[in-house]
């Protein structure tokens, strides 16, 4: 058993029958069912108790009087105890009594003591016939009754009254004879009413006369006093009930405010709720309590909408207005910017609640979207503004210092430097205003257009419980697709300016600052890309429509490739620029000779180039064009690649070809005494036909090795084939390596030829006076040591092309030669011999290096001395093998080394 | 009942007066049943009856919550004749509830014939102190005027709630003891000159 139930408090502590009570205390049961029993004053009350928690009950209070427990039994408990008791009285109101009567809410409960309690109170008449009702006896049915007599009733005082229903309901059970007795007393009854006047009279005959007398007398009296005293007493009364009437009008007053006021508080009590709904209403407003507010409104509405009742027509008028200020109030709040998305579904769903009539989800969108545009347009007003006041800073700094100029000339310059490499320096580390601009824009876009674009999708989705307007669909897809296109406008404007036609352009300037701002923009470029990339891949994720996708994407191709071409174009200058950086340290390769770092340079700018194009330019993630892909920039690509390298042939041609005045040409005739400017030289400087040859050597190295290797690259890198430049440049670079040779060659072999005749013929020698030959003439000789020089440094630069150049060079002297010798008018025997060991000296030494041009002169120059006779020979033959024996050293070049043809 | 009154502890018999609404009978569930009941609806006249320990003594605490509006006005006296004690209880955010205290002060002198009533002047919702109409200053000197204690309450936090119930049986019981003193010599006649003659329409 749980504790015992006490009851520790009533509320209210007395009143009539039926007064609601709050019962409080402890331990009033566990739940509703464990409430067994409620007792106030003895009378039980647990059909009207309402259990509200195990301290309240709520009940209504029986009919009992006078003061008494309550008594509250629990099945866990038991019976209880209170210290509390109810006093119960039956209260009568007259028009005296002054009282206060709570206008009950709750209805009364259906089955309540007072209909009972009416109808025991009701009179009742005693029966008729005089006849005692057994009570206890069957009764007879009443349905009955009504069914055999459909018109009657069984009440006396009915109109319809049946006398058999009567008699049934009542005497049914009554004896004939009993009734019949009953009959005679109904009829003495009748009988007694009828002379019971008359008897009464005749009875008391005297005393009626009396009164007759007393009557008569009273008249007298009264008639006597009207006499004496001549006034109506009625007078006097009517005063008397004047007076009367006062007095009570002041109760009869106060009845009546007591009885508005009591109304009055009915009605308020009543309908509080409608009296407090504005002060609610706005209370609600302040919290943000919308629900609440709309179905409070509805409730109004659906309770007091239909009354006539000025005072609710006014409130509820009130209401509407509050509710629609709040209605747009939150409108305007919803196009107030900027905002989240959270608030925006909130603030369009409290309209949706509030009934707001519209379309508050599309405005939402209008006007983000128009935010939007304001924004973009704002933020590139705010940077070209920012700009400009850069731009004057910069130009009124110049102006100081040209102010200064006057003043010291020198001074001016160093500064000039000294600012420009500040800009620079700022604009390095300061973000430039167009660059700022974009990511000002790019940050802004990737904040708002999310939300927008979730919000066009919230609200087409159905998610903010309005109804979306299908046709709109179209136009917030050109929304979308304008918003981004407006932010590709502004970004291509500001850092493409020579590709956009809008009147966005940002303002143009003179020609030195604009040059300044482009070359700004380039240092920036890989950044702006990297910028509209995570716009791209942002847009890309969020799946808007295909088309403002395509926008972005074609703004990024076109950025890339610009990107490329300026990249490209700078490695193009770069190449260009290379010739001055020609430092001629020679790189000795056993392949290729000697050749400068300047092809190992080449190729590193091309490659660099390259990676940091496919680095920043060529990497592209979903949705996005490839750059490559695009026929345009193909095109540029290759005219561009094309372009790097025929500047590179270019260079080299520069280098190559151009020569110094104070260096050209050796003499070479030492028999003739021209001073040797080898020894003048120094030795570490190169002369120009070394530095030919040594170009002669990149040209080969470029084409042989740096092609194949870049094509590679380029291959490896996924850019498009490059073959076909190359194709072009190898073919230009041939042509350059067969001008050099030419030119070398003719370079080399002019001098060498010339010497020949004036060599052949020093010392006045005449062939028809020589003397008996021992050995080669020294001609000979120094045409050999003239070709073994170039040998060496054809060897030295160009191993490959030895035999092609050396051989060009016999061949022209083997055609000097045979010219000279067929110019000889005549020849002694021993001119003869002496002609024929120079020539075939020659021939057996530069047997090797013989082109059939060479061996054919050779044979001319032979053909041209007389013929001679086996003596002779032999000692032509003598003579060579001795020559040969002697000069094995200084000839082994020739012979020792077999220089593979070309 | 009677035969157990030897064991049964004291009774001190409580009654809240105040106009309406000031939170006559908040201050009397939140010290019965610690509840704060939010929504207001008129008291007619409401009796509570508990144990509670006083000083380590155990005694029973009756406390009678009256109607504060004016329609009951003529039905006070009755109340009042069977209080030992009275909080008497206004709110601070409300200059005429404490106006009234004053009508109050003066009926229950009137019904009791003497001033040397055990009671409490009551200033609730003390947790409105932003809505505050009535100064502390205020309170007090009216509470001194009338020789007795000024506290502040809140029904809404049961800030002071029990000191207002405890101090004012405090007051009853040390007043009880003076009675048996007095009732032992000549309170009688004392009680007789105060008696104010007054009658009411």
């Amino acid at each position: 058993m749980g504790p015992l139930p006490i009851v520790t408090g009533i509320s209210p502590k007395e009143g009539p029958p039926g007064t609601r009570v709050i019962i409080r205390g402890e331990y009033l049961g566990k739940e509703p069912n464990d409430v067994t029993g409620l007792l106030i004053c003895g009378c039980d009350c647990l059909l009207s108790a309402e259990w509200k928690s195990s301290n309240k009950i709520i009940a209504r209070s029986g009919p009992g009087k006078g003061r008494g427990d309550i008594i509250i039994s629990t099945k866990s408990g038991g019976k209880g105890s209170c210290t509390v008791q109810f006093r119960g009285y039956h209260e009568t109101i007259g028009p005296l009594k002054e009282s206060a009567v709570w206008v009950e809410e709750a209805p009364l409960p259906g089955l309540s003591w007072g209909s009972r309690s009416l109808s025991h109170s009701t009179y009742h008449l005693e029966d008729p016939l005089g006849l005692s009702v057994e009570e206890n006896e069957k009764k007879f049915p009443e349905d009955d009754l009504h069914e055999m007599f459909p018109e009657g009733s069984g009440d006396l005082g009915s109109e319809n009254f049946e006398p058999n229903w009567f008699l049934l309901e009542h005497h049914h059970a009554t004896s004939f004879d009993d009734l019949k007795v009953g009959l005679s007393y109904l009829k003495r009854k009748v009988d007694g009413q009828k002379e019971g006047q008359l008897s009464f009279l005749k009875d008391n005959v005297s005393s009626v006369m009396e009164q007759m007398d007393t009557l008569f007398l009273l008249k007298d009296k009264f008639e006597e006093d009207m006499k004496k005293h001549n006034t109506d007493t009625t007078t006097k009364i009517e005063k008397a009930i004047n007076g009367a009437n006062k007095l009570f009008e002041d109760v009869l007053s106060r009845r009546e405010t007591a009885d508005a006021t009591r109304h009055a508080l009915a009605v308020m009590t009543r309908y509080k709720f409608l009296f407090f709904l504005p002060v609610n209403i706005e209370h609600n407003i302040k919290h943000g309590d919308f629900d609440l507010i709309m179905s409070d409104y509805a409730r109004a509405r659906n309770l007091f909408g239909k009354f006539e009742t000025p005072i609710f027509k006014q409130i509820l008028a009130d209401v509407a207005a509050t509710i629609n200020n709040l209605k747009i109030s939150l409108h305007s709040k919803l196009k107030d910017m900027p905002t989240t998305l959270d608030q925006q579904k909130k603030i369009i769903r409290n309209l949706i609640i509030l009934g707001f009539e519209g379309d508050p989800g599309w405005d939402a969108i209008n006007s983000t979207y128009k935010y939007i545009k304001d924004q973009l347009i704002l933020n590139r007003e705010d940077h070209i503004a920012a700009e400009s006041i850069q731009l004057d800073a910069e130009a009124g700094n110049i102006h100081y210092l040209g102010k200064q100029k006057s003043e010291n000339n020198i001074q001016y310059e160093k500064h000039k430097k000294i600012s420009n490499s500040n800009i620079l320096l700022d604009t390095q580390n300061n973000t430039p205003p167009r660059i700022a601009f974009l990511e000002d824009i790019i940050e802004f876009i990737l904040e708002t257009f999310p939300e927008f674009w979730k919000l066009g999708q919230a609200y087409f989705n159905g998610e903010l419980q309005i109804k979306p307007d299908k046709m709109k669909q179209n136009e917030f897809k050109q929304y979308v697709v304008n918003a981004v296109k407006l932010c590709c406008t502004l970004i291509r404007s500001a850092i493409l300016p020579q590709n956009s036609d809008t009147e966005l352009q940002w303002p143009h300037y003179s020609s030195s600052k604009q040059s300044n701002i482009i070359e700004i923009i380039l240092l920036w470029l890989p950044h702006c890309i990297r910028l509209v990339q995570s716009l791209h891949s942002s847009l890309t994720n969020l799946e808007i429509p295909n088309e403002s996708v395509e926008i972005t994407s074609k703004l990024l191709l076109d950025l890339r490739i610009h990107s490329m071409i300026i990249e490209l174009k700078k490695t193009a200058d770069q190449v260009k620029g290379l010739s001055n950086k020609e430092n001629w340290q020679l790189d000795y390769d056993s392949e290729y000779g000697a050749i400068t770092q300047l092809p190992s340079e080449f190729e590193k700018l091309v490659s660099q180039a390259i990676q940091k194009i496919k680095e920043s330019i060529l990497e592209t993630k979903r949705k996005e064009i490839p750059v490559l892909t695009n026929p345009t920039a193909k095109q540029e690509l290759t005219v561009l690649i094309n372009k790097i390298f025929l500047n590179f042939v270019q260079t080299l041609e520069v280098l190559g070809m151009i020569s110094e005045d104070h260096d050209h040409a050796i003499a070479v005739s030492q028999l003739i005494g021209s001073p040797t400017p080898y020894s003048e030289n120094d030795s570490s400087e190169l002369t120009w036909e070394q530095r030919l040859l040594a170009m002669l050597s990149n040209c080969r190295y470029t084409r042989i090795i740096i092609y194949p290797k870049l094509s590679v690259q380029f291959h490896h890198q996924g850019f498009p084939s490059i073959d076909e430049p190359i194709r072009q440049c190898s073919g230009a670079l041939s042509i350059l390596e067969k001008r050099m040779i030419e030119t070398y060659v003719e370079l080399k072999s002019d001098p060498l030829v010339g010497t020949i005749e004036p060599s052949m013929y020093l010392g006045h020698f005449e062939w028809d006076t020589c003397l008996k030959p021992i050995d080669l003439r020294p001609y000979a000789k120094e045409i050999l040591t003239n070709i073994t020089a170039v040998y060496a440094d054809v060897h030295r630069l160009v191993p490959k092309l030895l035999y092609r150049i050396i051989s060009e060079i016999v061949e022209t002297v083997a055609e000097e030669l045979s010219r000279l010798m067929s110019c000889v008018t005549k020849f002694n025997s021993y001119g003869k011999v002496q002609a024929r060991i120079d020539v075939m000296g020659l021939q057996r030494v530069l047997h090797q290096f013989m082109n059939e041009n060479a061996s054919c002169f050779f044979n001319e120059a032979l053909e041209a001395v007389l013929p001679i006779d086996e003596y002779e020979s032999n000692i032509i033959e003598e003579i060579l093998n001795n020559f040969l024996k002697k000069m094995s050293l200084q000839l082994s070049c020739f012979i020792a080394v077999c220089p593979t043809k070309e | 009942m009677s035969k157990k009154t030897g064991t049964q502890p004291a009774l001190h018999k409580v009654i809240m007066v105040g106009s309406g609404g000031v939170g006559k009978s908040a201050l009397t569930l939140q010290f019965m049943y610690d509840e704060f009941i939010e929504d207001y609806e008129p008291t007619k006249a409401d009796s509570y009856r508990k144990k509670v320990v006083l000083d380590g003594e155990e005694v029973q605490i009756d406390i009678l919550d009256t109607a504060g509006q004016e329609d009951y006005a003529a039905i006070r006296d009755n109340y009042f004749r069977s209080g030992e004690g009275f909080l008497c209880v206004f709110s601070i955010t409300e200059e005429e509830s404490f106006q009234a205290t004053q009508e109050f002060r003066e009926q229950i002198l009137r019904v009791k014939n003497g001033d040397n009533i055990p009671f409490l002047l009551v200033g609730n919702k003390g947790d409105l102190y932003d809505k505050r109409k009535i100064s502390i200053a205020e309170a007090q000197a009216r509470a001194q005027q009338w020789n007795v204690h000024y506290v502040e309450t809140s029904a809404k936090t049961r800030e002071n709630v029990d000191k207002v119930f405890y101090d004012l049986m405090r007051e009853i019981r040390s007043r009880k003891i003076d009675d048996t003193k007095v009732s032992n010599g000549h309170g009688k006649e004392k009680s007789k000159i105060k008696r104010l003659k007054c009658c009411i329409l």
